[in-house]
Parts: C-alpha cells; structure tokens; sequence
C-alpha cells in the first residue's frame, strides 16, 4: 500500500526523471539484445531489427509502462487541462465572452445565496447555537409559524428566578440610544441585556470583559454602569484604539463605562439587526427614569432566551415550562380587561428552536427572496444556454481538427473528455470570476435594505455552505453546457468532415438543436419578463396610492422629553407649548402633535365599544368591538387633518376648547363609520375605549375623517379613530415619545429642521428630537417592493438582453453556415427578401414556441407570488401579452439583423470560393 | 522464432518472473533472457510485456527495484525479491500446482 502510493507521488511530481529512467532501462534492454544477437552471428542492422521485434514497439512499451505507473488517469486530465487552456487561448473572443457571461450569472447567484445563506440558513455566532430556544406563547401567525412574542419585564423576572427550568436563561432588546447631548439626536443601536446574556450564549469579549450579574443592577453594578461596544463600531468610530477600555460614552445623557469589546461575527441574537451597544438590563431605569418598562406590566419589549440543558430535550423542556407557567401567569397579571387576562393566563408558553436567531427581516424578505433564487437561478440557466450554444458553435467549427485526431487514433471518449475538460476550465474561470464579484453584490444588495429608521445588517460573508453552493452551482453549468458539444464532437464522421474542410454542406445546416436551446432561452426570459413587469407594476401601483393625506410637505419629529424632567402629568402641556411655537414659525403651514404619524410605526389598539344610532333611527345596543387588534386609534391635537392634508367629510376637527373638564369628543375615519354605522351617520354615535374598566372613556364623535394610511401602504386603511390629546388621561399612559408633525407651506421639508429645533429649545431646552421628513418614511415602508421591482427589472433586462443576444448568434452563425446554398439561391434567382423571410421563418418559429411556453410557465407560476403582488391579479394578461410582445419583438430583430445581412451575400463570391 | 510457442495464460508471468527473481537480483534483461533460455524458448513472451508488469509487481511491494552498475559497466535497474514477495511466490506456486494437477485429473478421467 504504502509502496504503491510513493511510487505513484513519485511518477507524479518527478516525471521527467522517471520517464528518463523508463527510457534508459528500456534502452539498455535493447542494447543488450543487440550485443546478443550480434555474438550470434547477425549483422548489426539486423539484429537491430530483430530485436525491436521481439521487443515490441518501443513507444509501445513506454505506453504500457506509463500505464502501469498508476497516473494515467491524472496524466490524461493533466494533459486535457493543458490543451482545453491552449485551445481555449486561440479563440480569445468566445472565451472571454463564456467568462463574463458565466462569472455574471454564477456571480449572481452567488450573491443572492450569500443573502439567503446569511438571513435563512446561518447559525447563529454563538456557543452550540442549537440548544437555544425562544421562550414564547404559542399564538401562531397565519404563515404556520409560531410567533416569537415580547414579554415584559415581570414575567422575566418570574421565569429568571426559576432556574431550574434551564441549564441558562437571559433577556434581551434592541432600542435606540442617543449619543447626542441634547437637541438634535444622534442615535446608535444598542441592546439591553441581562446579566446572564453572555454567559448563557457562550460569547466571549474580544478585548476586555463581558458583564455579568453583578453588573446588571439599576443604578450599575459596582463598576457604574458599564457597557460592551460592537467590534465594527470601535474599528470604524473609534480607530480600533486600545485604550477603548475604560472611556465613557454618554448613552441618553448617562455616562457609561466601556469594559469590553464583542467578537467581530458577534451581532446580537436578531438576524438582520446590529448593535453598536450593549447594555445591561436594569440600566434602563437610569436611562428612561419614570418611563421605566421594568415596572411596567404591560410593556412587553423583552425577547427572552434559554439554553437547554445537557441532554434535555424540547418536549421536555416545554412540559417543565408549561408545569411553572401558571404561577408565571398569575405573579404577572395586570390590570387588563376580562377578556385579555383570561388570554393571557390560558395561552400555554412554548418553546422554538432558536439555532438561526431571531428576525423580523426574516419574515418580510424570506419568500421573495426565495423567489429572487428562482429568477437568479432561471437567469443561470439562460447565461448557460448561450454559452453552450457558443461552444457548440466552436466544436463544429473544429470538426476538422477533431476528425484529424479521430483519424490519428484518439477515441471519441477522449475527445467528448478533452471537450469537457474546456468546459470545466470556462467554469471555473467563470466561478472564480463570480466568487469575486459576489461579495459586492450581496453587500450592495443588503445595504438597499436598509432605510434610515432601520440600519439592516447581514453577514453574507462567503462560508463554506455558499462555496458549497458556488461548487455545486458551478458542475451545474459544465453539465450544461459543456455535455452538449462533447457529445456532438462524439458524432464527428471524419471521413466527411476531413472533406469538407471546414465549409458547410448541403445537409440542412445542422442548426437543430442550437436552435432548440435558443427557444428555451427565449421560453425563460419571457417568465423573467413577465415577473419584472409584475414587480414593476406591483411598486408603481403601491408607490401611487392614494394615501389620504399629502406627505411632500410634511416633516415628523420625534419628541423625546426624557432628559426634560418632566412630570408626565405636565407633558401634554408641554407639547402643546412647542406646537405652539412652531406653528408660529415662518413657512410653517401647520403643526400638531399627535401620539402615532402614519407610516410611522406602531399601532395602538385599545379595545372600545361601540353605541350609536342604528340605521333604523334608534339608538342601538352598544356593541363591544373586541381588542383583537382591528380597530387602531390615534391621539392628536387640534390641526392635525390640517397639517397631514386629511379633509374631514363630516363635522369639524378638534379644537383648543376639548381639553380636561370639557365633553369628552372623538373624531372617526370613513372606514370606521361604514363599518359600524353603515349608511347611516356616525356624528353623535358615542365610542367607549377601554369599557368597562375603571379608565373608561366614552367620548362622542363629532367628526368623520377621510380614510388616511395608518401603518402600511400594502394594507388597506383600518376602522381608526381619534381622542384629543388632552382629554387622553388615563393614568400611567407614559406620553414618553410623541410626534410633531409639521407641514411646510413651500419648498422641502427638511429646510424646516432648523428652525423648529431652535423653536423647540426655546421652550425646552433638554428636549431631544429626531427628524424625519414624511415623504422617506413612506419611501422607506416600500423598500420591499422597490428592491423586488429593481431586481426583477434588472433580471428581466438581462434575461431578454441573453436571449437576444443567442438567437442572434445562432441565426448569424446557421447563415454563415449555408452560405453556399444562399448563394446558389440567389444565383438561380431568388429575391433578397425571399432570403430574408427563408432565415425568419425558422427564427419567428423558434421565438413563438419559446414565448408560449414563456407564457404558459408564467402563468403556473404565479402561484408563487400570490401576496406579493399589490394592484394587479398575479396572472395580469396585460403583463403577460406586454412581456410576450417584448420579447416576440427583441426576439425578431435579433434574427433579423443577421438576416439582412444574408441578403446582401453575393452569389459569385460565394460560388467563387466552392 | 518457433512457430508453436505457447502463450502464457493470464497472470502467470508475474510468477514467472518472481521465481527468476527469487535466487538473486537481476535487470530486466537478465529476466528475460532467464526466461527465455530456462523455458526452452517454448513460451511466447512479449519482452516489452517484462517492463509493466515489473513495474505493477514493484508498485504492489513484491519486488524492490535499485539502480546498480551491470557486467559491461552500464547503469541498470536491478530487482530483487522481498519477503512480502517470496511469500506471494510461495502462494502462487502452491495454487499454480494446484490448479495443474486439478486440471490434469480432470482431463484423465472423463
């Protein structure tokens, strides 16, 4: 064994002196025989001879002995890589051309697996991702998956003192802090962890220490409060110093400590989330003072992890939790309706498997990122098509020099090897070129994610499952491309071809099967069409809705009163205090304060009751609208219909008189009044939110407001309903952030942001804000569409860009090949145009089989974009007739460029050349 | 060249050649003409034929091969037998007369 393998690494790395070797003994051999012969009486010549023939051949003999040196196999590749590169070499336009086309599709796809890898696949960078869980209830969404909820911070509280359910147990959420010293903000991401955060998920610091426990206290452990800093934010803000442990960093005014510095894969527990912070837990009682969530009940913001214990399986787990559960529930229950609490003590905790992390990108861009795979991949296989059709092109041109070798003793199997061995080559030049420029697309790509409200982050690093992919992408194209012109060359008569030196013959000009694969080609780029020109459509419509409202004027500040020590009592006042001031600022249209903007954000759903006047005339029996999130509400001060550009259609806006102590009032959206007062009117009906508890607030409507976006522009408008701002007083409700929202009379609305800052530090000085015009929000809430539109336009655009370019190629190279028979046409007569319609016939056949089949692919296809299509039935027939035309119209002028151009051949210069 | 010589069977050459080996080392000539003279030149060996299969028997750790100076003082490949060798030889040896003997009983009873 071990003798086989040295002698075989030997006759493979020092050939040349093995082969000197086999040639002297060999030669000595002879040479004796000779002697031999000559001692026994022959002439020198003659023994010569007869020795060689008892020899056997020579060459012969090396032959066999270079087979028995056990490297034949990697002799022959060796010796195929060499000539697929030289003969690759000799024709450098088809070979670069393969390259790129290959490297743009491989690349692509590439790219679009990194992301899928990276958002779907990845385990998270932690200690043995796969015992993790998420700790949540068992409310499942409408996709099938269980929803991983928020808890607050009591329930954690319940379940870290139990722990004996887990081997580890920690908590953790993402929230913005504010850098900035005052006025304007400068936010960073940061998490609030547990003490337990690192220890439970097995991350170490880079650089200094984690905190732990002891450090999770409210006022700060014994070190104050401390935190970890993310590795990318200290190489890129702070230069990668050393001395960043122990610098202070005041996050929301608080002074905070920097111990340690996290591992660079490190990015939290959130796929598709960074932070630049860590924090512990408790220090949000510094940071957010009275608004603190850790004593409220009902603030659920804490996602909340475990490790599983050694061994311990999920079905276990689960039964533990769900044995602990009830005193959770009661320890935790607050002072809700009837109805929330009997939910909330009923629906049993579950556990979910947490080994990909947590992600809400997830969710938004998981299908159509699976569908972009599909595109990538359909683009993959056009890119290939071509390429095959340029290779076999080239093997039929090189059918003389393939029958010159047949003719000199290869086999066809070492022929159709040779072949795909500069298949493979084409390849891997093409996968190494898409290697490289995949990272910049997927980068690129995940930036477009981002928007300024949510900075998106995604390791879309290349590890070893997108090699993997890149690897099996890659056999993929040289089975497809590279099989058919070895087989072809397999078929290679070289009688014939020796003959016909090159030129073509009167057989039908063997166009058979390269045309076929063009009408695939052209079949896969009408689906690619078609689903730009729903992706197109789908953004346009959405991004023309009708909103309601008039955003282009409007800038929404986000006013945050935590370092303005305020009691929350006195807030409202406040705010009404700013509005006041910027309404009195040149250029300012309007403002009013309100507690949600549209397209903001959130959604607040009390639960209300509705009474009214039936449409009989009588009033009705109040109805309760149950608090399963489908009526939303608002609270907002008077103006602010004015300021957003949302006319009220019946009764009249709030005004300063609804305050404390004056009737209490509510104005109603369109939806709201169809829906619960049908045709009748809604004026005088009165709502009750939060019935039946002891914060009730009955109010009447006294206005009906035209129906105005409330969350998303994908979802049509909910029933909403509005309170004035100051007779919102239920005790406890924070008022902690509110919005100002402010309309410009001309020019943009950025150009405000000045001067209400100044406007507002007038008032207070220590309130802080954030600025963001309307019109990015909006821009923002389409990211989805848009990115799915620009992708799809651009896959599109390549796909009909490929297909055009191979039947261009196929017609142009089918003419060149019945030159002859064209010429002998039109020598005997025919017309130009009978020419031009003779190579259109064949080319409009392939391009309308290509593009029914297109069409009817797309049209069982579109299944899968169900839901993702706003504004048009997925199986549009508009698109699917526009892309149809398209490509029959690309298709056309691609055969008929070539076309013209056989018409112009001159029948004696053809004939000349027989 | 006599007109009837014998082709060798399948895989017997490797015991051929093992037993020229067994008593000292030789070059593939010397082998050769071993073979040539010992079988009366009643066996139709290939002499190129003597090279590969030298060579596979050297790969599988039979023989060792060594470069050494010959009786007209040119280099030459000299092979010898090692002990993995001599115990194949005696293998192939005790199934060859095995087989023989077999073969020749069948052959005088039916």
């Amino acid at each position: 064994m071990l003798t086989d393998l040295v002698l075989r690494l030997r006759a493979l790395f020092t050939r040349r002196s093995v082969e000197h070797e086999i040639d002297e003994e060999l030669r000595f051999h002879l040479d004796r025989q000779v002697e031999a012969y000559e001692r026994a009486g022959l002439e020198h010549a003659d023994a010569v001879r007869r020795a060689r023939l008892e020899f056997g051949g020579l060459e012969q003999v090396k032959e066999e002995y270079r087979d028995a040196l056990g490297v034949r196999l990697i002799d022959d590749l060796r010796r195929d890589a060499r000539l697929a590169i030289r003969s690759l070499r000799a024709t450098p336009v088809v070979t670069v051309v393969a390259v790129l086309s290959l490297g743009l599709v491989i690349g692509a796809n590439t790219a679009i697996f990194s992301i899928l890898n990276g958002l779907l696949l990845r385990a998270l960078p932690v200690h043995q991702p796969a015992r993790l869980v998420h700790v949540t209830d068992s409310v499942v969404r409408d996709t099938g998956e269980t929803r991983v909820r928020a808890w607050a911070y009591p329930a954690w509280e319940q379940i870290l003192q139990r722990r004996h359910l887990f081997e580890a147990t920690t908590a953790w959420s993402f929230t913005r802090l504010n850098l900035g010293a005052g006025g304007e903000t400068q936010l960073v991401e940061g998490i609030w962890a547990d003490g337990g955060f690192f220890e439970t998920l097995g991350v170490p610091a880079v650089l200094g220490r984690t905190f732990s426990a002891r450090d999770d206290q409210r006022d700060g452990g014994p070190d104050g409060p401390v935190a970890l800093i993310n590795y990318g934010y200290w190489q890129r803000h702070l230069g990668g110093a050393a001395d960043v442990l122990g610098r202070s960093v005041r996050l929301d005014g608080v002074p905070f400590t920097i111990v340690g510095v996290a591992p660079p894969e490190f990015f939290g527990v959130e796929v598709g989330r960074s932070f630049d912070f860590i924090v512990p837990l408790r220090t949000e009682a510094l940071l957010r003072g009275r608004d603190s969530a850790l004593d409220s009940a009902s603030t659920n913001f804490l996602s909340i992890l475990a490790r599983l214990k050694p061994g311990q399986s999920l079905e276990a787990a689960i039964a533990e939790l769900r044995r602990a559960q009830p005193q959770i529930r009661e320890a935790t229950l607050g002072p809700w309706s009837k109805e929330v609490a009997d939910r909330y003590l009923t629906s049993p905790f579950t556990l979910v498997p947490a080994t990909t992390g947590y992600s809400n990108l997830r969710s938004s861009y998981e299908r159509p990122l699976l569908i972009v795979t599909v595109l990538v991949a359909l683009v993959l296989l056009i890119g290939c098509l071509n390429v095959a059709n340029l290779l076999l092109a080239r093997a039929i041109a090189r059918r003389h020099e393939l029958s010159v070798r047949l003719a000199l003793g290869a086999s066809r199997g070492q022929l159709a090897r040779q072949l795909l061995a500069e298949g493979l080559a084409l390849a891997i030049a093409g996968a190494a070129l898409g290697l490289l420029l995949a990272p910049y697309s997927s980068r690129f790509l995940v930036r477009q994610l981002s928007t300024p409200a949510t900075r998106v982050f995604l390791d879309v690093s290349i590890d070893g499952a997108v090699l993997a992919f890149t690897v099996v992408v890659t056999a993929v194209t040289v089975l497809l491309f590279g099989t058919a012109p070895a087989f072809r060359a397999a078929r290679v008569q070289p009688v014939g071809a020796l003959k016909e030196q090159g030129r073509a013959s009167i057989e039908q000009a063997r166009g058979g099967l390269m045309g076929w694969l063009v009408a695939v080609q052209v079949a896969l780029s009408v689906v690619l069409v078609v689903a730009a020109g729903l992706f197109i459509g789908s953004f346009t419509s959405l991004a023309n809705r009708q909103l309601g409202l008039q955003p282009d004027q409007v800038l929404v500040v986000t006013v945050d009163p935590q370092r303005a020590n305020v009691d929350p009592a006195q807030r409202v006042a406040l705010y009404e205090r700013v509005r006041d001031a910027v309404v009195a600022l040149p250029n300012v249209a309007g403002a009013a304060i309100s507690y949600l903007t549209p397209v903001g954000g959130g959604g607040f759903t009390p639960p209300v009751e509705i009474s009214g006047i039936a449409p009989s005339g009588s009033p009705s029996t109040p109805e309760l609208i149950a608090a399963d999130g489908n009526v939303f509400g608002n609270l907002t001060s008077p103006g602010w219909f004015g300021t957003f550009g949302t006319p009220l259609i019946a009764g009249g806006d709030f005004v300063e008189a609804d305050r404390q102590g004056a009737p209490r009032v509510v104005i109603v959206n369109e939806t709201f009044a169809r829906r619960f007062f049908g045709g009748g009117s809604a004026l005088g009906g009165t709502i009750i939110v939060y019935p039946n508890t002891p914060r009730a607030l009955p109010a009447r409507i006294v206005g009906v407001a035209a129906d105005a976006v409330y969350a998303s522009p994908r979802e049509p408008v909910p029933p909403t309903w509005y309170l004035p701002m100051a007779q919102f007083d239920v005790p406890g409700f924070p008022f902690a952030t509110v919005r100002l929202s402010v309309r410009a009379e001309a020019g943009s609305p950025e150009l405000l942001t000045r001067s209400v800052a100044a406007a507002v530090a007038r008032v207070n000085p220590h309130l802080t804000l954030t600025f963001r015009p309307l019109a990015d929000q909006l821009h923002a809430s389409l990211t989805r569409e848009r990115l799915m539109a620009q992708l799809g336009g651009f896959f599109g655009g390549l796909a009909l860009l490929l297909a055009a370019l191979g039947l261009y190629g196929v017609t142009a190279y089918a003419i060149s090949r019945r030159r002859t028979e064209i010429g002998i046409r039109m020598a005997l007569g025919a017309a130009p145009a009978a020419v031009v319609r003779l190579v259109l016939t064949r080319v409009s056949l392939l391009v309308g089989a290509g593009v029914v089949a297109g069409a009817g692919i797309s049209m069982w296809a579109s299944r899968f974009v169900d839901g993702l299509i706003y504004g048009l039935p997925a199986r549009d027939p508009t698109t699917l007739a526009g892309a149809a035309i398209v490509m029959a119209s690309v298709g056309l002028l691609a055969g008929w460029l070539p076309a013209r151009r056989a018409a112009r051949i001159d029948p004696v210069t053809v004939l000349r050349e027989s | 060249m006599s007109a009837d010589r014998l082709e060798l069977p399948q895989g017997t050459l490797d015991l051929l050649i093992l037993k020229t080996v067994a008593l000292e080392p030789q070059h593939g000539w010397a082998i050769s003409e071993r073979l040539h003279q010992i079988s009366s030149a009643t066996l139709q060996i290939r002499q190129g034929s003597l090279y590969p299969a030298l060579h596979r028997m050297e790969r599988r750790g039979w023989i060792k091969a060594r470069w050494g100076i010959s009786e007209n003082n040119r280099r030459a490949k000299y092979y010898e037998l090692t002990r993995k060798g001599r115990a194949q030889l005696e293998a192939e040896t005790d199934a060859w007369r095995r087989l023989t003997a077999a073969v020749a009983h069948v052959l005088e009873s039916v």
